[in-house]
C-alpha cells in the first residue's frame, strides 16, 4: 500500500499544519511517512502545498503524482491538478471550480462552527472519510495537537468541524481506495533539523547560538523549545558574526556548542571559522543550503554551497566536513560532528539541505548509543616556569586543552599566528612548525573516517551525497524494474574524505554523481580526489529529485550526455500565483 | 599595596616585553587592570580577558590571565560566549574604539541590553592605531588623519550617552594619564554586577597629535557631587564634552545602576555553570513528544 496526498492552499492558510496533522494521523498507525513542504519566501498572498507519501514501504522522497489532491483555493487545483495520477480524487472546498472529483463545503462548514481558520481541518476529515479511515484517530490527534496547547475548547470545535467534513463524505458515499491502519504502534515524526537539534543534545552540546535563517531557523526554534527540559542556553544573537563568536567563546569554556545558518549567514562566519581553525576552537557549525546566491530562493532546495563550506575562510587550516542524507544519519553525525571538534579542536561543518532539513520522516526512535569523545583535556597542572603551552607541538598534532577557571593553565588563545604558549610569533620556523601540528590532525582524523555506504550492486554508480541518497535509493527500485543493475554509493564524510574507500566502492562500475546543483560541485571534488571523471544528474530549479529524475538522467547519461540536466515541463510558481492565473 | 587574599599584583605579570611605543596610554590601562584585579583579589586562573584586534587588542598577552585574543570588533561576543559558559568566571572584554565603536558597533549595542556582568575596556585614542593612523569613530571634527587629509567630516561618537540610553548598567570614563584614577574606576567596574562599560582616553602618541596627554590634562577634571543613579544628570555630564566644544571633559562614575543581569535570569545557571554540566543526556522522552 502507497498512497500519496498532496495538500494545497494559499499562504496562510494552515497548509503546512495541516500536513502535520495528517502525517500523525498515519505514523501513529504503523505507518511510514513522509512529509514534504513547499512554501515561498512570503507571508501571505503564495502558495503553500505539502506532499504527504503514506506506505508499508520504506519512504524517502517525494513523488512527481499524487493520489488525492486536497485543494482549498483555485491555485491548488491549477497548478497539482495535472499532477494528479489518472485514478487519483479531487477534493476541494466546493466553491471552486474543478472538472474532477468532489466539493465539499469546507469553508461553510468552518465558518458555522466558528471560525473559517478550521477550513483545513474539514478538508482533511473529508480526505480521510473518502480513503475510509477510522475517524477516532484523527479525533485523537486533533485533541493532542490542539488540547494541549491551546485549550480543550479549540480541540473540540475543530474535532466537530473535522467530523462534519467527514461525514459529509460519508453521507454521499464517496470513496477513493481505503487506507487501513497497520498497528497502533507510533513512529517518531521528525525533521531533519529536528534530528540535528537532538544528536548534538545527546552529544551534550550545551550551548546553541544563532540568528534566525531559512532553512536553518527550526533548529533554533527547536532547542529554543527543549532549552529548560535539557538544561541548556540557547541563544538568539544580533547577527551571525555574533552567533559564531558567542559559540567559540563558550567553546573555549569548555562547553560543546553549536550554531547553525544558511549560506547567508555563514558568510558572515567565514572569518570567525579560520578564527576556530587557527586558535584550535572546537566548534560544530550547521549549514543548512538553500537555493543561492545571495538573498536567492530562500525557501527553496540547494546542495549550491559544498565548495563554498570546503574553502571558507583565508589562508589553510583543518576542518571537517560531514552531510547528513537522512534523519538518522542527521542524528548521528551531529553527534559525531562533536567527539570530532573536541578531539581534533576543529571546526566541524554539519551540512544539510532545505529538503532534508524541513521534511517530515517517519522513523524508529534513536536509540543509538552516542559515544562522548572529548579529546585531551588537562583537568589539572602544576605551576610552571611562563605560560602554559596551549599550542605544544606533539606528533600528533593534538595539544591538550586546558579551560579557563584551571590554576596554572593560563594561556592567550589568538587569532594570530603564535608559539607554543599562544603568544604571537611570527618566527618563520614556528609558522612551518605550527602549521604542519595543525595538518596532522587533519591526517590523523583521515585514519578514522569512514567511506561510504553502498547500497545494491550493479555497474552504474550513483553517486550521492546528503539527501540526495533518498530519492537515489528510490531510483533504485525503477531501475531494476527496467532491468538495470545499478547501485548507490552515499558519501556522508565529505573532507577530509577517504578516498581509497571511495574508490573501492565504485570499482568497475560508471560513475554518476547526483547532486542539487548546477556546477557538478561533488563531481569535481571527487575528480580532484580520486583521479575520475563522473558524469552527473543536476537539478538546480530548487525541487529535490523525483527517483523518476534520477532514472531518466540515468537513461540520457547511457544514450552519451556527460550531464542531464533535470528540468521541469510544465512550470508554476508559488511566489507569485498571480502570475498563472 | 594591598594583597588581598594572597593575590598580588605580580602574580598578573608576564616574562614577555610589552610591544607599545614609548609613552603610550596602552600601557597605564594594562597597569591599571592589574592593579584592579590584584586589589580585587580575584584570581589570575579565574580571570579571562577577551579582545578585539588593534594595538589594544594585545592587552591579553601583557597580562598573566586566561585570554583570548580574537577578531577585530568580535571582543564583546566572544566575552559573552565564555561569560554564558562559565558565569563564575571574571570575564572582561577590551579594544579599541575602531573595534568597539566601528567595526564592533552592533555588538555594542546589544550587550548593553543584556547586561552580562562582564566589564569593557575601551582604549579611546580616537584613531586606529594599528593600522597605522586612520581616522576612527571617535576622532574630532576635521582633524586630518591618513584617510582624512582634508579632515574628518563626520560627527564624532559619544560612547557614554549611547551606554546610558542604551542599558548598559554602569558607564565610566577614565584617563590612561591619571593611572590611580583609572585603576579606581576598572576597580568599581569590575565590582559592578552587570555591564559596565569603561571608555578610557588613551593618547597615542605616534599617530594623534592633537588628543595628547597634555590636551586631556587641560580639558579632564573628575566628576564630583553627582548623582550616578540618575540617567538625566549622566547624559548632561555625557553630552558635556560637545557642549564644551570639546573644552571640558569629566571623568569619573557617570552612572551606575542595579539591573539583573541576564545570567540571573536563566534558571539553567542558578545551580552550576554550564561548563559543570554532564555530557550524558537522555532524550527518550523528547523523542516520545515527536510521536
Ligand atoms: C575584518 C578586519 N578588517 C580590518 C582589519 C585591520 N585592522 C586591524 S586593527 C584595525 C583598527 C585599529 O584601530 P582600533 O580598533 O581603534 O585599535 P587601536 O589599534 O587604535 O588600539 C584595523 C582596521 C582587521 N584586522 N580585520
Ligand atoms: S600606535 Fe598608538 S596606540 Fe599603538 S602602540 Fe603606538 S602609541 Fe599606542
Amino acid at each position: 500500500m502507497k498512497y500519496i496526498f498532496k495538500i494545497g492552499g494559499q499562504a496562510g492558510a494552515g497548509i503546512m499544519s495541516a500536513g502535520r496533522l495528517l502525517i500523525l494521523c498515519f505514523s501513529r498507525a504503523g505507518y511510514n511517512v513522509l512529509g514534504y513542504p513547499e512554501y515561498p519566501s512570503l507571508i501571505r498572498g503564495g502558495h503553500n502545498a505539502v506532499q504527504v507519501k503514506v506506505s508499508e514501504g520504506e519512504v524517502r522522497a517525494p513523488e512527481p503524482k499524487h493520489d488525492m489532491l486536497i485543494a482549498l483555493n483555485q491555485d491548488a487545483i491549477t497548478f497539482h491538478l495535472p499532477d494528479l495520477k489518472e485514478e487519483g480524487v479531487v477534493v476541494y472546498d466546493e466553491h471552486l471550480k474543478c472538472d474532477k472529483g468532489y466539493g465539499v463545503p469546507f469553508s461553510k462548514i468552518a465558518m458555522e462552527e466558528g471560525d473559517v481558520q478550521m477550513k483545513n481541518t474539514v478538508a482533511l476529515g473529508s480526505a480521510l472519510a473518502l480513503v475510509n479511515y477510522p475517524f477516532e484517530i484523527f479525533e485523537n490527534v486533533l485533541r493532542d495537537h490542539f488540547g494541549g496547547r491551546k485549550g480543550e475548547e479549540v480541540a473540540e470545535r475543530n474535532i466537530r468541524a473535522a467530523r462534519r467534513g467527514y461525514e459529509y463524505v460519508k453521507e454521499k458515499g464517496w470513496k477513493h481506495r481505503e487506507i487501513k491502519p497497520l498497528s497502533d504502534k507510533r513512529k517518531v515524526i521528525i525533521t531533519g533539523n529536528q534530528s540535528i537539534a537532538l544528536g548534538a543534545i545527546k552529544a551534550g552540546m550545551k550551548f546553541y547560538a544563532a540568528y534566525p535563517m531559512t532553512p536553518a531557523s527550526s533548529i533554533l526554534h527547536y532547542l529554543a523549545k527543549v532549552e529548560r527540559d535539557f538544561d541548556i542556553i540557547v541563544k538568539q544573537t544580533e547577527d551571525e558574526i555574533a552567533a559564531i563568536n558567542y559559540a567559540l567563546g563558550a567553546s573555549f569554556a569548555g562547553v560543546r556548542s553549536m550554531v547553525g545558518t544558511s549560506g547567508g549567514g555563514f558568510s558572515l562566519m567565514v572569518e570567525t571559522l579560520g578564527l576556530a581553525g587557527l586558535s584550535e576552537t572546537p566548534l560544530v557549525v550547521v549549514v543548512a543550503q538553500r537555493v543561492g546566491p545571495s538573498t536567492g530562493m530562500p525557501t527553496w532546495t540547494e546542495q549550491g554551497d559544498l565548495r563554498f563550506v570546503l574553502h571558507a575562510s583565508q589562508g589553510e587550516f583543518p576542518r571537517a566536513v560531514l552531510a547528513p542524507g537522512d534523519v538518522k544519519e542527521a542524528f548521528l553525525l551531529s553527534a559525531e560532528a562533536h567527539n570530532i571538534a573536541e578531539k581534533y579542536q576543529m571546526p566541524v561543518i554539519l551540512l544539510t539541505d532545505k529538503f532534508l532539513s524541513e521534511s517530515v520522516f517517519s522513523t524508529e526512535a534513536f536509540k543509538e548509543e552516542v559515544k562522548l569523545e572529548r579529546g585531551e583535556v588537562v583537568r589539572e597542572t602544576a605551576p610552571q616556569e611562563g605560560r602554559w603551552k596551549r599550542y605544544a607541538i606533539t606528533e600528533s598534532g593534538i595539544s591538550p586543552r586546558i579551560f579557563p577557571g584551571t590554576p596554572h593553565g593560563m594561556h592567550v588563545a589568538t587569532s594570530y599566528e603564535h608559539d607554543e604558549s599562544g603568544f604571537s610569533s611570527e618566527s618563520f620556523v614556528m609558522r612551518v612548525k605550527q602549521v604542519d601540528k595543525r595538518a596532522r590532525k587533519v591526517e590523523k582524523l583521515l585514519e578514522e573516517t569512514p567511506g561510504p555506504k553502498v547500497y545494491g550492486e550493479g555497474e552504474i554508480a550513483l553517486i550521492t551525497w546528503g539527501s540526495t541518497k533518498l530519492p537515489s535509493l528510490e531510483a533504485l527500485e525503477i531501475l531494476k524494474e527496467k532491468g538495470k543493475s545499478a547501485k548507490v554509493i552515499h558519501n556522508t564524510h565529505i573532507y577530509p574524505f577517504n578516498k581509497k574507500a571511495f574508490l573501492e566502492a565504485l570499482g568497475d562500475a560508471t560513475p554518476i554523481v547526483v547532486e542539487n546543483n548546477s556546477t557538478a560541485q561533488f563531481a569535481g571534488y571527487l575528480r580532484e580526489q580520486c583521479l575520475i571523471a563522473p558524469k552527473a544528474i543536476l537539478r538546480y530549479d530548487g525541487r529535490p529529485f523525483f527517483a523518476e529524475n534520477i532514472a531518466e538522467g540515468v537513461e540520457r547519461i547511457m544514450k552519451g550526455e556527460e550531464i542531464a540536466v533535470v528540468k521541469e515541463q510544465r512550470d508554476v510558481e508559488y511566489y507569485y500565483p498571480y502570475r498563472f492565473r | 599595596m594591598s594583597m588581598e587574599k594572597g593575590v598580588s599584583i605580580g602574580d598578573f605579570n608576564v616574562k614577555e616585553q610589552t610591544q607599545w611605543c614609548p609613552g603610550c596610554g596602552d600601557f597605564a590601562i594594562v597597569a591599571a587592570l592589574k592593579g584592579a584585579l590584584a586589589e580585587l583579589g580575584i584570581k589570575p586562573h579565574q580571570t579571562v580577558i577577551a579582545s578585539g584586534i588593534g594595538c589594544s587588542g594585545k592587552s591579553p598577552h601583557y597580562i598573566n590571565t586566561y585570554g583570548f585574543e580574537g577578531l577585530h570588533g568580535r571582543a564583546l561576543p566572544l566575552a559573552s560566549g565564555i561569560k554564558l559558559a562559565n558565569h563564575k568566571l571574571t570575564v572582561i572584554a577590551m579594544g579599541g574604539d575602531g573595534d568597539g565603536y566601528g567595526i564592533g558597533a552592533g555588538h555594542f549595542v546589544h550587550i548593553m541590553r543584556r547586561n552580562y556582568d562582564i566589564t569593557y575596556i575601551v582604549h579611546n585614542n580616537q584613531i586606529y592605531g594599528l593600522t597605522t593612523g586612520q581616522a576612527s569613530p571617535t576622532t574630532q571634527l576635521n582633524m586630518k588623519t591618513k584617510s582624512t587629509p582634508y579632515g574628518v567630516i563626520e560627527l564624532p561618537f559619544n560612547p557614554l550617552s549611547l551606554a546610558i540610553l542604551g542599558g548598559a548598567t554602569f558607564v565610566a570614563r577614565a584617563f590612561a594619564g591619571d593611572l590611580p584614577h583609572t585603576k579606581e574606576i576598572i576597580k568599581a567596574a569590575i565590582k559592578h554586577k552587570g555591564f559596565a562599560l569603561v571608555d578610557v582616553l588613551q593618547p597615542c602618541v605616534t599617530f594623534n597629535k592633537l588628543n595628547t596627554y597634555e590636551y586631556f590634562r587641560e580639558r579632564c577634571y573628575k566628576l564630583e557631587d553627582h548623582d550616578k543613579t540618575d540617567a538625566k544628570k549622566a547624559l548632561e555630564k555625557a553630552l558635556e564634552e560637545v557642549e564644551s566644544g570639546y573644552k571640558k571633559l569629566p571623568i569619573g562614575i557617570f552612572y551606575q545602576v542595579e539591573r539583573e543581569t541576564y545570567e540571573e535570569k536563566l534558571p539553567q545557571l542558578a545551580k552550576e555553570a554550564l561548563v559543570e554540566k554532564k555530557l550524558e543526556t537522555d532524550i527518550s522522552r523528547a523523542l516520545e513528544k515527536l510521536m
